[in-house]
């Protein structure tokens, strides 16, 4: 199986989560180590080496074969590549930007940006930008409008994912049901997917997932609601559109029943019971067409469609950028970096592996079309997903409440409490969290 | 009275069993012993499963032909020597550190007169009544401004202190008859040497069921690994374990391969050293 | 830390305390002087590992419960905030319930244990050395690795459990993932993995009972069952005592079966969440360092009393010979 964080990126690995939140341990005491990590030369334009810090393994090369170019270009300037696994990639940067040694430049996602944004940690880019050649507009651009915080630039949108339905095509074929088309609607799922179910021989039409983005962080927005309000101050999980968007997952597992309970589904990863043919569909991102494509047995049977069309188009999308330390003592040279990863030129690059989806614009058509997996799998429906999907729900302090709401929500999965109810207790946790943080 | 380790042999001197009640005793005992041995056969036969066949309803007890590849999956995730050897410096380190430190320690506040000696101990009961998690934030903190986190050192560091081992030896220490080391001071030995040449040898017993306690709880510990170092090749093989868990979701064939191939040294370990083990542990409980 | 899962972890309580402080005779003419020096020396090394690593900190997390922590360091005071916090919140009730349902559980390794040493203890009796070395075994195994391989047996789907269960016609359930079953489920893990370790015990303390009482009540007629409960259970209630010490206090800091069988996102967690698990979500997932502290004070009040309720009525029934 191949394993790597691209998988973790959707923050829902029980362990690797953990780990990756024992970040928060680092406090006032660790003023020790400070300086930041480069080496050689002053703060002017002259000689310097630059560190840039990123998680996954699979990307490392081509992240060398870029600072090697860039290299080549700027011959004063060196980029060394530091790789720390996912596991301790967060951790290991919290700890280091408080202490005052982050690297120079370093990946940031999504959830944790707002955090490093607000407490000073990472660069306000808005001047060098407005100064360069980069164009915010140039960028998907819901991914463009996370990185930034109080109407400035933090982050360059680095690569993106988004979320199709996968199915399975064996499957499909033996219960005799046509593939899904993009126009396909919820009741065509349902219905598809209760033809699907035969429960004698343990097989499901589709999971219904409580993971947030392979479930409501996708329908809640394509009901026409939102997990948060706009200015991150208020939970949208209690609207009456948002109960809907949760309904439509619950609805699944409690009314239609073609869908594993959720405890089976806890005891049992959802993607492996994909892989081992037990659930004939799946909402699962684009960062799993390698995992996928790993395993024998959904390399040979599993594909791509659309999502099933709700109220309206819509769906998520996260991300992640590249950013610059606050304390980096070469802020030129790193910007320099930034710009070139910023190029059209260095997505293109990314696009071909394979491995993400670069978030500049139209590139992600070549990831679709041009990319090994795209040999194997349709993979259009997440370029076109792009195009309307919203930027993944955070706020200055996530993980305060990310966790908490799929714990309420869990509640109206197993058919304890409905929806509605569930939604509600949801959003109240959600907003005490969201009153706490300091904006 | 020197308290010496109990032997664990089962009494002699008892009364003979009568054929079918020896029949019915092994019977619970077996019964009792499949319990406690099926889910690491399991765990075994699960190892050597494919993926499909280890979700297979009904289960499948025996795999079709065994998949050693299992295995090799593990090392390819898990930088599984370099934890190997984390797990053994950790354990010799604290255990070493333990048995020494402590009995120092519990010498002393056994046998020798110095101001402060009843507040310090005190101090060290206190230690012992705290549950270790309360040390948990404030000792990360600490590893973090001696820049240790992620190092060998910082999961070794706060287990070779014992209150826990102090206490058990003072109590070994106090059972040792005075006579013999009055009699060795007499003869100018200072406490130092009378501790080494004469308690020490006579205390083996006590440094045997700390050493064994302190090695198990070392080699299992999860809690502090886990929120000290992050780094996989700075972890042990507990917390590695954990995380294979993160990578592998319900792949059940590798996780089990990586559970045994992270305890079978343990295992082994007590297998070959079970009565020494097991009658250290024993004599541990039995009297203060 | 603790290592709940095992007994075997020393950091807990200390065989049968018996104060005897000044019952060494203290030489009222003075100290001797090799006394003074070589005793502040020898207990230096541990002295100074307890004062720096775990009296400062215990300090210090006293500090740390009155505070809120922000996001990159700094704490600011904010007096008694986290306690009335703590106080109102749902989920340290919850916590608590199931800490003491685990607990409980955990408990019946005794009577199991006192069973199982009873049996081994026999004249005569074969293969002792094979059933000790069986029944311990899940002592010297990593808590991760028994927390997988339950996991698997556990599992609703495929999982032998149910399998086992099926075969007599008992429905089977996700027993991790059933808020209903999934507290229980960990505490049998829990009996299983320290039911060796107790038995260990027990067997020492049964050996170290003089054969002569039982000879008497055999010349007396005594059964087996009947000396059994007249001679070998009261006479090891020091024993007894020791394990139940012991054994609720590392309960009540369960910790790594909830951490490694039941995940944060689980539709089980908030029946199966020890203390220690909520200390470790809010400590260390969620930033929480201060509110994490005073959980951590409220738990260490909860060990003391149930601890010092344990050895006030000891008297009732241990008897010490």
């Amino acid at each position: 199986m191949n394993l790597q964080p691209l998988t973790s990126r959707r923050g829902r690995k029980a362990a690797v989560l953990a780990l990756a939140a024992a970040t928060s341990l680092s406090i006032g005491l660790s003023g020790c180590s400070g300086g930041s990590s480069s080496s050689s030369g002053g703060g002017g334009g002259g000689k310097a080496t630059i560190t840039y810090g990123v998680w996954d393994v699979t990307q490392a090369p081509v992240m060398k074969q870029l600072a090697a170019e860039f290299h080549k270009q700027n011959p004063n300037i060196t980029v060394q590549v530091q790789v720390t696994p996912w596991d301790s990639y967060w951790t290991k940067l919290k700890t280091s930007a408080t202490g005052g040694s982050a690297p120079d430049t370093f990946w940031m996602n999504d959830a944790n940006f707002e955090q490093y944004a607000s407490g000073g940690a990472i660069k306000d880019l808005q001047p060098m930008v407005a100064k360069s050649d980069i164009k915010m507009s140039n960028y998907v651009q819901a991914q463009a409008k996370a990185y930034t915080y109080k109407g400035d630039v933090y982050g360059i949108p680095k690569d993106v994912d988004s979320i199709a339905l996968w199915y399975n095509k064996k499957l499909f074929k033996e219960a005799g049901v046509k593939p899904p088309t993009s126009s396909w609607t919820g009741d065509d799922l349902i219905a598809a997917a209760q033809k699907l179910t035969n429960t004698a021989k343990g097989v499901y039409g589709i999971a219904a997932q409580n993971t947030g983005q392979q479930s409501f962080y996708v329908t809640i927005p394509q009901e026409g609601g939102y997990v948060i309000s706009p200015d991150q101050t208020k939970s949208g999980l209690d609207s009456p559109q948002a109960i809907k968007g949760i309904q439509y997952w619950t609805d699944m597992i409690n009314k239609y029943h073609v869908s594993p309970t959720l405890q089976a589904q806890t005891d049992t990863a959802p993607d492996n019971m994909f892989e081992s043919g037990k659930i004939a569909m799946i909402y699962e991102g684009s960062w799993a067409a390698a995992e996928f494509a790993g395993v024998p047995y959904t390399k040979a049977n599993a594909d791509v469609a659309d999502l099933p069309l709700l109220a309206q188009p819509g769906g998520v999308s996260n991300g992640l950028a590249n950013v610059m330390s606050a304390k980096t003592q070469h802020p030129d040279q790193a910007w320099k970096w930034l710009e070139f990863l910023g190029s059209k030129h260095a997505a293109d690059v990314q696009a071909k592996t394979g491995i993400v989806i670069p978030a500049y614009n139209g590139t992600a058509q070549e990831w679709a079309t041009e990319s090994p997996v795209s040999k194997l799998y349709n993979l259009q429906p997440f370029a076109d997903e792009l195009k309307v999907a919203t930027a993944y729900p955070s706020s200055q302090n996530t993980s305060a409440w990310a966790d908490a709401i799929v714990t309420e929500l869990n509640k109206a999965y197993t058919g304890d409490e409905t929806a509605a109810q569930a939604a509600k207790n949801a959003a109240a946790i959600m907003n005490k969290a969201l009153a706490a943080e300091k904006h | 009275m020197p308290d010496t380790a109990v032997p664990l042999r089962p009494g002699r001197r008892r009364a003979g069993t009568s054929r079918s009640s020896s029949v019915l005793i092994h019977a619970l005992l077996i019964l009792g012993a499949v319990i406690m041995v099926a889910p690491f056969f399991w765990e075994l036969m699960t190892s050597l499963k494919t993926f499909a066949e280890s979700t297979a309803v009904p289960p499948k007890i025996f795999p079709a032909s065994p998949q050693f590849a299992n295995f090799s999956e593990v090392f390819a995730a898990l930088p599984f020597a370099v934890q190997f050897v984390n797990t053994v410096i950790m354990t010799v380190a604290r255990t070493a550190g333990q048995v020494i430190f402590c009995s120092a320690a519990g010498y002393a506040f056994a046998r020798l007169q110095f101001p402060g000696r009843g507040v310090l101990f005190i101090l060290f009961l206190s230690v012992l009544m705290i549950p270790s998690q309360l040390f948990l934030l404030s000792q990360y903190e600490i590893m973090q401004a001696f820049g240790l986190l992620n190092t060998v050192t910082a999961l070794a560091l706060p287990g070779i202190f014992s209150a826990f081992g102090t206490f058990l030896m003072r109590q070994f220490f106090l059972q040792l008859p005075p006579e013999l080391d009055e009699a060795a001071r007499i003869d100018g030995a200072n406490p130092f040497q009378v501790f080494w040449r004469i308690m020490m040898p006579l205390a083996t017993n006590g440094m045997l069921a700390l050493g064994v306690l302190t090695a198990i709880w070392s080699w299992n510990d999860l809690l502090w690994p886990l929120v000290v170092n992050n780094a996989p090749d700075k972890m042990p093989l507990s917390a590695g374990l954990a995380t294979l868990q993160g990578q592998f979701l319900t792949n059940y064939p590798v996780l089990m391969a990586g559970s045994i191939l992270a305890s079978v040294p343990m295992i082994v370990l007590f297998v070959i050293f079970q009565k020494n083990m097991l009658e250290g542990i024993a004599s541990s409980g039995i009297k203060g | 830390m603790s290592s709940p899962v095992t007994a075997a972890e020393p950091a807990a309580v200390p065989p049968l305390p018996r104060p005897d402080l000044r019952a060494r005779r203290r030489s009222s003419k003075g100290l001797r002087r090799g006394d003074v020096i070589w005793g502040y020396l020898l207990i230096a090394p541990t002295a100074i590992g307890l004062l720096g690593l775990s009296i400062w900190p215990a300090i210090q997390t006293f500090w740390f419960s009155f505070t809120t922590w922000g996001s990159f360091g700094g704490h600011t005071f904010s007096g008694l905030d986290n306690y009335m916090q703590v106080v109102k919140d749902p989920e340290l009730g919850r916590s608590l319930l199931n800490t003491f349902i685990y607990t409980g559980m955990t408990l019946i390794s005794i009577p199991l244990a006192i069973a199982l040493a009873a049996l081994l203890n026999r004249k005569g009796l074969r293969g002792v050395g094979v059933y000790r070395t069986l029944y311990f075994l899940p002592v010297v195994t990593l808590p991760a690795a028994i927390s997988l391989v339950w996991k698997l047996l556990y599992n609703g789907d495929f999982g032998p459990v149910n399998a086992l269960l099926g075969l007599v016609g008992i429905p089977g359930t996700s027993w991790l993932s059933n808020s209903h079953t999934a507290i229980y489920a960990i505490g049998i893990v829990s009996i299983w993995s320290s039911v060796g370790y107790n038995m260990v015990l027990f067997l020492a303390g049964m050996q170290s009972i003089p054969a002569e009482y039982y000879e008497a009540a055999s010349i007396d007629g005594a059964s087996k069952f009947r000396q059994f409960l007249r001679i070998t259970v009261p006479l090891i209630t020091p024993t007894t005592f020791f394990v139940a010490v012991i054994t609720v206090i590392n309960s009540l800091q369960a910790f790594d079966l909830v951490y490694l069988m039941v995940g944060p996102t689980s539709p089980a967690l908030q029946s199966a969440e020890t203390v220690v698990y909520l200390f470790y979500e809010k400590g260390i997932i969620q930033s929480q360092g201060g509110y994490a502290a005073a959980i951590a004070f409220v738990l260490l009040v909860l060990i003391l009393i149930i601890t010092l309720f344990q050895f006030r009525v000891q008297k009732r029934w241990v008897h010490y010979a």
